[in-house]
């Protein structure tokens, strides 16, 4: 479903509350005016209350995006080691990255090593290479 | 040769949200990150706003990784212009000159941060990286248990004092940083596992039990974890095949074996299935 229809919903739900707050105090002043203290509240403002209520619930819901498990190790389910014994402030660089570098035409800085040619292999999908 | 965006069709939103999740999630596809990241900012730069200076900072280590200078010196200048006497910047100028593999100039400038700021991690943690560049583990193993006795909490520094002590064939040492790691994160089922493997090479029948009991904790938290269930199968089997345990732990070890094994050759049929129906 959009998410304009949604936000429309919650629009709506507190629109409504709003309107039916501004009904009870409107019936507070009027009691007050007209002296008939113990009058309580018209139900239909009390059940427009709870309707806006649970109306934007329901769309907050909506708009809030991807509940997660409560569960603390279900997040980790899909964790490798792969991205977890990478610890980036102990990167070292003395790697063959060095040597096989992607660009055949930039001058190399270790005077023996030639760089070798380009990486022929593109993959068609912009995930990690390993995954 | 074809831009980013033209080969895999994505728009500029998606190679930023892209690099974003390569940078909180540790991945180091340094090759990718220098293509995707050299794209943005060459053609994306105005429309990044903030995010720049981190993007610049990611692709620089990236380009360090992939021995391409030319892009690292010039994230560098963009870094040093904007954020000048940062000792963040500084300490990637010092990344670049331990690339460049002048070991002694890195550690003149670490040593510069370290004199303004003694508290700075990030240098202290660089010199200790330089150590084990050049070979020497035991001045950095001597140097990170000095680190961890002041900051007791860094997980990473933990981590990776297991890893030299693993590359010492110290396993007593390297399972008790790992312990520390379980302690504090308890429900990670890689540090469990990671344990197990440890007390498994160890050997020797009560480090086999503790490592059977280790790798079924990592499957309890993640019954996805392959190498947990070839763990446990593993050490399963070897106890079972030990000759100095009693007949009943022999018995119930190789029951505790059939299972893994049925759980293995159940993933392997699922998956072959998955992909006969292809």
């Amino acid at each position: 479903m959009a998410s304009s229809f949604w936000k429309a919903l919650v629009l709506v739900g507190l629109l409504a509350l709003a309107h039916a707050a501004f009904s009870a105090a409107q019936h507070r002043s009027y009691m007050r005016l007209t002296e008939k203290e113990n009058e309580t509240l018209p139900i239909d403002i009390v059940l427009q209350t709870l309707l806006a209520f649970i109306v934007t619930c329901y769309g907050i819901v909506h708009i809030a995006g991807e509940f997660k498990d409560m569960d603390a190790s279900a997040e980790l389910k899909n964790k490798t080691f792969d991205t977890l014994r990478n610890r980036p402030s102990f990167y070292l660089f003395n790697h063959r990255g060095r040597v096989l570098s992607h660009s055949p035409d930039q001058a190399s800085f270790i005077p023996c090593a030639r760089a070798l040619p380009a990486n022929p292999v593109r993959l068609r999908k912009l995930e990690p290479l390993h995954h | 040769m074809a831009s980013v965006s033209e080969l895999y069709d994505v728009t500029w939103e998606e190679m930023r949200d892209k690099l974003r999740k390569w940078r909180d999630e540790n991945y180091r596809n340094s090759e990718q990150i220098v293509d995707v990241g050299e794209e943005l900012l060459n053609e994306h730069a105005s429309k990044l706003g903030d995010d720049i200076w981190i993007i610049y900072e990611q692709v620089m280590i990236a380009a360090l990784d992939c021995s391409r200078d030319d892009l690292a010196v010039s994230c560098l200048q963009e870094l040093k212009r904007q954020f000048p006497g940062s000792h963040r910047v500084k300490r990637l100028a010092g990344m670049r000159l331990e690339a460049l593999e002048r070991y002694e100039d890195a550690t003149k400038l670490y040593d510069s941060i370290l004199q303004d700021d003694p508290t700075n991690t990030a240098a202290r943690k660089r010199k200790m990286a330089m150590l084990k560049a050049q070979g020497k583990s035991p001045e950095a193993i001597r140097d990170l248990n000095e680190y961890l006795e002041q900051f007791v909490g860094d997980q990473e520094a933990w981590h990776e004092l297991s890893e030299l002590y693993i590359n010492e064939h110290d396993y007593a040492k390297a399972a008790f940083c790992l312990e520390e790691l379980m302690m504090t994160n308890p429900h990670n089922h890689l540090y469990c596992e990671q344990y197990a493997e440890v007390k498994y090479t160890q050997g020797g029948l009560d480090n086999l039990e503790l490592s059977r009991k280790y790798f079924a904790q990592a499957l309890k938290l993640n019954n996805r974890n392959m190498r947990a269930l070839f763990g446990f199968y593993m050490s399963a089997s070897h106890i079972a095949a030990s000759p100095k345990v009693s007949a009943k732990v022999k018995k119930d070890n190789v029951r505790y074996a059939a299972w893994a094994a049925s759980q293995i050759n159940r993933a392997y049929q699922s998956i072959i299935r998955k992909c006969d129906r292809l």
